[in-house]
């Protein structure tokens, strides 16, 4: 079934690799937390959030906690995909209420499968 | 005195010994017809067992073979899924390298494939300087300022690995005794080496090795340095043009 996902994400080569790997779901862009935080505003009805971490502006672990702090958008689950892969990553950010973690470079099916467990109706 | 049971009223009645003597003759005679007629049909139903048998056995066989097929297109689907994967990925850098004539753009382009489609955390792009010697360092991600061989903005040379690649234009995968780089990438335009793509560090987490990336290095190998030349020479063409039109403009003023 057709999600409505906001990509939040610097690299445009990333953009594009949603852009084709998640038809038919339709897929808001931004480019940094500021953009994201209004594009909620503009986009009530988002059913998942695909966050990088290292982005100018504002961080994606910031642009997470601001999302997690608001009663309206906290419920939207949210999955980190970054090049950072430690384990104190992981756990840094599933502690920050992150619903899931994908380390760069991935597969299709890694970032299909999350969004099909997130989002099961 | 004795007395024989046929003496005596209270014995056996005869007539109903011979009743049950002839009912049991029938039941004989019966079982006996029973056994004729089993005996008769055991072995059509020897041979229905049989038959019953080898269909099972048959049934057994076909789906231990849909069961094969059925792992077969698990695989398959699997290995269509990873191919559909990398498809998507050569496609999408081949088409972030041409979008734009811009050169920051093209190097950006190049940075995020190294990084977000390779694995790459640390790497530079050298660009061959046929005027001045050595190599110009066009892009560099992850590399410290103060590194010996990339600080500033040439490689004069000095990493066999490099040095051999920018000479023979031959792709290398594997560390070289004496070299810090992974892996060197030509890059070409038509048969020409015109630089290198140096990969110097990979991403901690990345699980498959630089050799199952070949398809995408052999991308960068022949796209990247004809999309940077191309939108070097647009923006230079650009920026003269510009210029001509700002004079042509006040000349028509003047």
């Amino acid at each position: 079934m057709k999600k409505k996902i906001l990509v939040v994400e610097d690299s445009k080569l990333v953009h594009r690799m949603y852009e084709m790997m998640l038809r038919p779901h339709e897929i808001v862009h931004c480019y940094d937390g500021h953009e994201a935080l209004q594009s909620l505003g503009d986009h009530p009805d988002i059913q998942l959030i695909l966050l990088d971490l290292n982005m100018p502006r504002m961080s994606g672990l910031e642009f997470l906690s601001r999302v997690k702090a608001d009663p309206v958008f906290s419920k939207i689950p949210v999955v980190i995909v970054s090049t950072e892969g430690k384990e104190e990553d992981t756990q840094r950010g599933l502690e920050a209420g992150a619903a899931a973690y994908i380390t760069k470079p991935f597969q299709r099916e890694d970032i299909v499968e999350v969004i099909n467990r997130l989002t099961e109706d | 005195m004795a007395r024989s049971p046929a003496d005596s009223s209270d014995g056996p009645d005869p007539e109903a010994i011979t009743d049950a003597i002839g009912h049991l003759r029938s039941l004989l005679s019966e079982a006996a017809q029973l056994v004729e007629t089993l005996e008769e049909r055991a072995p059509a139903l020897n041979a229905g067992i049989e038959e019953e048998g080898e269909r099972a056995e048959d049934l057994r066989r076909r789906l231990e073979e849909a069961e094969r097929d059925q792992e077969e297109l698990t695989a398959q689907l699997v290995e269509a899924e990873r191919q559909a994967s990398k498809l998507t990925s050569l496609y999408v850098a081949t088409y972030q390298l041409h979008v734009s004539l811009d050169p920051v753009e093209v190097s950006n382009a190049i940075a995020e494939i190294a990084r977000d489609l390779l694995g790459a955390e640390s790497f530079a792009v050298l660009i061959k300087d046929e005027v001045r010697g050595g190599s110009e360092i066009a892009l560099t991600r992850g590399v410290p300022d103060s590194d010996p061989l990339f600080s500033g903005d040439s490689y004069q040379g000095g990493d066999p690995q490099i040095d051999a690649t920018l000479q023979d234009g031959v792709l290398r995968l594997e560390p070289m005794e004496g070299s810090r780089a992974l892996a060197t990438v030509p890059l070409r335009v038509e048969e020409a080496t015109v630089g290198a793509l140096v990969l110097l560090k990979m991403l901690d987490h990345k699980a498959t090795p630089l050799s199952e990336d070949r398809d995408i290095l052999d991308l960068l190998a022949a796209h990247a340095a004809s999309a940077l030349f191309a939108a070097r020479v647009y923006s230079k063409t650009d920026r003269k043009l510009r210029t001509l039109e700002g004079l042509v403009g006040l000349i028509r003023q003047s």
